[in-house]
């Protein structure tokens, strides 16, 4: 989860995501963050982030995003 | 028939209701699919086949999608992870030639219907400037109702069943209703499966307060189209229709007001679309989100006519970015370029599918082409000029959250989005060029104003005064609205007298001061030819 935290605050930096409680409703993640944080992502845990993730309730908190990868490493 | 006729909101909307509960709660979308057929028919006739051949389309396609999906769980389990993978792979591949198959089909039928046409005589126009002397020939094709909406709804369907998003439907017909269904196949909101679907699904038994509100709705809709949006319509036609004559402050007047006429146009429809919903308790998507309190184009469009935008940023941006040749691209970008510039290029790139096909999705018609193309030309300059100008405002000491500076961005997005309502209203590219300049011009007529407005556009300084106070209003609703306050909760809690003259002043308004019968020249709702 940390390291996720540290992604994020390198796309989007002087954001606070540590108190938000959902980023993509308090717009702190828009489409072109999300797409940036998808490579990086895809990047750090060798996964590969298909279109069927990409869905609001996988990128509102770091846990969701946290749970969104470990579900891609379980199904891969 | 238009929603604000006596027509839909008496006979019609009153019908299907009495229909609609009078049927036990299981069946009652049976009603609703009678009452969107015949709404369907009565505006279409035999063109209702089109979308009765789409609805099949979608539903043969999204059936045997599920079918793949459910192959796949089900073997899935027995399988390591490299077979896992390779059947994930093959089942994907599968899916995707179906929804290409479907969407070749269906955007085919929007092509053929909408777009033939245009891209025909742009065509012949090549063909004579080569001195070719092929021809491609004019089609006289009737454009099918509400195509442009559920065409997208019919591909979002499919695209979720693959995805995983929702569940394929069993039944053709509530397939059907989901493409179909009255309040929305005029102008929206554009629809998602696994929301309307939903919501038609549900058993709605009668509920008094959501009837309540829903009816509310659609006196506000109506407020905002005849009393409104309708009012200003004479005057904004007459200056556009003879622009050449015109320069400055009428010119001036002719845009803020064609701005006004289109939101209080489409969201006063949407309005009486979700009220219509609304009575019979289904809850449809909000389409607008108070637009004009936007700091950018891109919140604007985050803000205005949602739907559509959502649906291109789910059903275009994300599969183009996403793409095994962008995700190369990206990486690519990543070793040569800042972070910033790294994760912004390959997103521009995607951009423009979005806008370009945002801009001819509005109609087949070069200034729509370019009305997407300026909102794209905009945010791109926004995101690559961003870095230099965080730089600006740190080297100067510019606050960028102090209130000032929001309400410069306000301003600055209002005019921005003046400009390309300019675009989208004016007859042609040249046409709004020409308007435009004319705004810096000073005006020479011999008539004041007020003589103008009266002689060209039939409205007095009351019309006026009445169109400056709804602004106030919807600027004070629109600012509690932000707040997170609910309209309807605050109308609620007010005591009886004060509530019911809240709800009669503007059924007495509509009636005795709305834009209608005789001098007025109505507008059909300008969304419903898209």
């Amino acid at each position: 989860m940390d390291t996720i935290l540290e992604i994020l605050e390198t796309i989007k930096p002087g954001a606070d995501f540590a108190s938000s409680t959902d980023f993509i409703e308090e717009h702190l993640l828009e489409s072109m963050e999300i797409l940036q944080l998808v490579s990086e992502l895809n990047d750090e845990f060798d996964i590969n982030i298909t279109l069927p993730y990409i869905k609001p309730e996988n990128f509102k908190s770091v846990e969701s995003i946290y749970n969104m990868v470990q579900e891609i490493l379980e199904d891969e | 028939m238009q929603y604000n006729s006596w027509l839909y909101l008496f006979p019609f909307l009153g019908g299907s209701i009495i229909l609609y509960y009078l049927i036990p709660v299981k069946r009652r979308w049976i009603g609703l699919l009678f009452s969107s057929l015949l709404f369907y028919i009565l505006a279409m006739k035999n063109l209702v086949a089109v979308v009765l051949f789409t609805t099949a389309t979608i539903y043969l396609g999204a059936r045997t999608i599920e079918e793949f999906n459910e192959q796949f769980k089900l073997k899935k389990k027995e399988l390591d992870r490299a077979a896992r993978k390779e059947l994930k792979s093959k089942i994907t591949k599968k899916n995707r030639y179906i929804i290409a198959l479907l969407c070749v089909i269906n955007f085919g039928i929007l092509f053929v219907t909408k777009y033939f046409n245009f891209f025909g005589e742009n065509i012949n126009a090549l063909f004579h400037a080569l001195h070719i002397s092929a021809q491609i020939p004019f089609l006289d094709i009737f454009l099918p109702l509400g195509i442009s909406f559920y065409t997208l709804s019919a591909i979002s369907y499919v695209t979720d069943v693959a995805r995983g998003v929702c569940k394929a439907e069993k039944n053709y017909f509530r397939l059907l209703l989901f493409l179909i269904f009255f309040p929305i196949i005029t102008e929206g909101p554009i629809s998602r499966y696994g929301q309307l679907g939903e919501e038609l699904k549900a058993e709605h038994h009668f509920d008094y307060k959501q009837f309540c509100f829903g009816a509310q709705l659609i006196v506000w809709g109506l407020f905002q189209k005849v009393l409104l949006s309708d009012r200003v319509n004479m005057y904004v036609r007459a200056i556009f229709a003879n622009h050449e004559k015109y320069s400055g402050f009428p010119v001036i007047m002719a845009i803020l007001l064609y701005t006004f006429q289109l939101y209080m146009d489409f969201a006063g429809c949407i309005n009486i679309a979700r009220g219509s919903a609304q009575l019979f308790g289904i809850t449809l998507e909000e389409n607008f989100k108070r637009p004009f309190f936007a700091t950018s184009v891109n919140e604007f469009w985050r803000r205005w006519h949602i739907t559509l935008g959502a649906w291109f940023k789910d059903y275009i941006f994300y599969p183009i970015s996403l793409g095994t040749h962008f995700q190369k691209f990206s990486q690519n970008c990543r070793k040569h370029m800042n972070r910033y510039y790294a994760a912004t290029i390959p997103g521009i790139f995607a951009l423009f599918a979005v806008w370009f096909g945002n801009g001819i999705w509005h109609g087949a018609e070069w200034k729509y082409i370019i009305y997407g193309l300026y909102y794209y030309v905009i945010m791109v300059l926004g995101m690559l000029l961003e870095p230099a100008f965080v730089s600006f405002c740190s080297k100067l000491n510019i606050d960028r959250n102090a209130s000032w500076y929001h309400t410069m961005q306000v301003v600055r997005t209002f005019i921005l989005v003046n400009i390309g309502m300019l675009i989208f209203r004016s007859k042609d590219i040249k046409t709004a060029i020409t308007m435009l300049g004319s705004v810096f011009q000073p005006w020479h007529g011999k008539s004041n104003f007020w003589q103008l407005a009266f002689n060209r556009g039939g409205l007095f300084k009351l019309d006026f005064l009445l169109i400056a106070f709804s602004v106030i209003l919807l600027y004070f609703i629109g600012k509690k609205q932000e707040n997170g306050h609910s309209i309807r909760e605050l109308i609620l809690a007010q005591p009886l007298p004060i509530r019911w003259a809240i709800y009669i002043i503007p059924i007495v308004l509509i009636i005795i001061a709305g834009a209608y019968g005789p001098g007025w020249g109505v507008a059909d709702f300008i969304y419903a030819k898209f």
